[in-house]
């Protein structure tokens, strides 16, 4: 029978069958960050005798606040870095990490045909690789690094095909908004999504992570792309991938056979097409309310929605003024974003106060190779160290209420990006035209 | 098992974890503490209204929980002393954290949703799985077969420790 890569990926991990629709199911990788993780690290050293089911298969990172801001933040930093020393655990730290999602794939331990699982929403990012990646809970996490498994329902599959070539300025962000404003915000509960299609096939790893990495802002328990060339070229040379190229055609042939096969079925589907997208801008408080570029907020929009952002019905978006401008986060901070940005910057100045801040240490020096910093910095933007920073409003850039900040990231509940902000997601090429413009701006306006 | 108490009304969907603990509160490495700040990033939020003072079941619409897997945000329900709470859909993360802390996820109809938004008490019986109101009036909710032990009587991390041999003797097998 023909089978997606979610089910190939899925059939292969279970350990057990477990009453009502629930598997036991196991876990190749584990991911762990300062704010989640240590809550069950120290329940398991406390009540569990330390025993972890396989060290080896965990990786910490320190990125949300990183370095720490304060007593608080740095104890948390510390205990994640004694417990990863203390049970022999791989850990990225202070000059050499990175929000979590972009330094896992980065150094290659996320591989097709893999499940992999953080205390964080946006592991679905690793998707992108032909893994089954999903956020968990700190006290699933603790269970994942006891039993190297998770209890889970068993999901349903949604195709989502694009097909096309994007116009100019559009990018995978626009394409993954347009998706969540169609499903709505939790229109895909209870599925897991496979992204397909000429428009998914031609885009690069670091695009199909933008796209996967907000699947769950439609409510998905994860987002995959099937594993191809692009895939495994980009694994090549990743530091802990071998550098063997029999080794690596072995591993090849295993990463392919978790492919999608043709025909697969899936219990839901929807079709988009990538030759009409436009940018887009979210007006609301969650990323699903979102409308392109040059449209108006619908009639129908969500009042206290409305209310909480300071804006009306029928109003534009297009030429709205910004207080503030970020690019980074999980979504929109690797290399390809930054020179996506550093495109509209160069030589201009930017109008409002801008940061930007790369994914993780490793980009920030390609983007220094590359001369980008003295682009931004050209332009009157601050360049920062990687850290996941004002994207949840804990540090770096912290908004203040009723300001308006135009953001590459991901979410913009109330209170997100600072007590009363108003972010306006959109792509990291929008986020500067509009830092030069000091207003919501098309880049071909610029 | 039942929880009986006096109901607080959050009448939106969407109420994403952030709003349930905004993350600058995030900053500790207990489970503890956390209810002081429960729901402050609500717009209008009814939290420090003393008509509700001690309630015992928070209830809500669609989608309870969505954004940030932050399991901050059942402790913080639960530190506030909350028993359960009633929506019509949950996130599936903030479902999941429910069930490993023993803060009971009742999911109801909408139009059941809505007619407790009238009532300001209501009983809620786990083991049964019904919800009465004062009139009488009974709805009858849902829960995972096997999840629903871990709300009565704890011990999900060692039923995931009980799984250890088996799970080394699948890896066995697999590879
Ligand atoms: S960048 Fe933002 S969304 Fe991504 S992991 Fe960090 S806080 Fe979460």
């Amino acid at each position: 029978m023909a089978k997606s890569v979610f089910e190939k990926v899925w059939d292969s991990h279970i350990v057990e069958e477990l009453p009502g629709n629930n598997y036991l199911v196991f876990m190749d990788q584990i991911v762990a960050h300062e704010i989640t993780t240590p809550q069950g690290a120290i329940e398991i050293d406390e009540k569990f005798g330390g025993n972890l089911y396989a060290s080896e298969r965990i990786i910490a990172i320190n990125d949300h606040v990183s370095p720490a801001k304060d007593t608080a933040t740095a104890i948390q930093a510390k205990v994640l870095r004694d417990w990863a020393k203390k049970h022999n655990v791989k850990i990225f730290d202070i000059g050499n990490n990175g929000i979590c999602h972009v330094v896992a794939p980065e150094r290659g331990y996320v591989q097709p045909g893999m499940t992999l699982c953080c205390g964080d929403s946006h592991t679905g990012t690793n998707g992108a690789f032909g893994a089954f990646a999903l956020g968990i809970g700190t006290t699933a996490q603790a269970g994942a690094m006891l039993a190297q498994c998770l209890i889970l329902n068993k999901p349903k599959t949604f195709k989502i095909q694009i097909d096309g070539k994007l116009p100019l300025y559009v990018y995978a962000k626009d394409v993954i908004l347009a998706i969540i404003g169609k499903m709505t915000f939790r229109g895909a509960t209870g599925y897991v999504l496979e992204y397909s299609g000429s428009t998914i096939e031609s885009m690069s790893m670091e695009e199909r992570m933008t796209m996967c990495n907000m699947s769950i802002e439609a409510g998905a328990t994860s987002g995959m792309v099937s594993p191809d060339k692009t895939t495994v070229d980009y694994l090549w040379g990743k530091e802990v991938i071998t550098k063997d190229k029999n080794e690596f055609e072995k591993l090849k042939n295993k990463w392919t056979s978790f492919a999608t096969d043709k025909d697969s079925k899936y219990d839901k589907e929807i079709t988009l097409d990538g030759n009409s997208l436009k940018p887009k801008v979210t007006w609301g408080t969650n990323p699903g309310e979102v409308i392109d570029i040059d449209g108006e907020i619908p009639s129908d929009a969500d009042e206290k929605s409305l209310e909480y952002m300071g804006l009306k019905k029928g109003q534009k978006l297009y030429g709205l003024p910004m207080d503030q401008a970020f690019i980074g986060s999980c979504t929109n901070s690797r290399i390809s974003d930054l020179r996506e940005a550093a495109k509209i910057l160069k030589g201009k100045k930017v109008s409002i106060p801008t940061i930007i801040t790369p994914g993780s240490q490793a980009v920030k020096r390609q983007a220094e190779r590359e001369g980008l910093h003295d682009i931004f910095q050209d332009a009157g933007v601050l360049w920062t160290h990687s850290s996941c920073g004002p994207c949840l409003g804990m540090s770096m850039g912290v908004v203040a209420p009723e300001s308006r900040c135009i953001s590459s990231t991901n979410r913009n509940f109330p209170g997100r990006m600072g007590t009363g902000s108003r972010p306006h997601l959109t792509s990291p090429a929008v986020v500067a035209a509009s830092a030069i413009a000091g207003v919501i701006t098309h880049p071909k306006d610029i | 098992m039942l929880i009986s108490g006096k109901i607080l009304p959050l009448d939106r969907s969407n109420i994403d974890t952030d709003q349930i603990i905004p993350a600058r509160y995030l900053t500790g490495i207990t489970k503890t503490g956390y209810g002081v700040h429960l729901l402050e990033d609500v717009p209008g939020t009814p939290i420090n209204n003393p008509k509700y003072k001690d309630a015992a079941v928070l209830l809500t619409k669609e989608n309870f929980g969505c954004g940030s897997s932050r399991e901050h945000a059942v402790w913080a329900i639960m530190d506030k002393g909350f028993k359960a709470v009633i929506a019509s859909s949950f996130a599936r993360i903030f479902e999941e954290n429910c069930y490993n802390n023993g803060l009971v996820p009742v999911k109801l109809k909408s139009e059941e949703v809505e007619k407790l938004f009238k009532q300001s008490n209501c009983e809620i019986d786990v083991i049964n799985q019904v919800v009465k109101l004062e009139s009488g009036e009974i709805f009858k909710f849902e829960l995972d077969p096997l999840k629903k032990e871990f709300i009565l009587k704890g011990g999900f991390l060692k039923y995931m420790e009980s799984k250890v041999s088996l799970v080394k003797t699948w890896e066995k097998t697999a590879s």
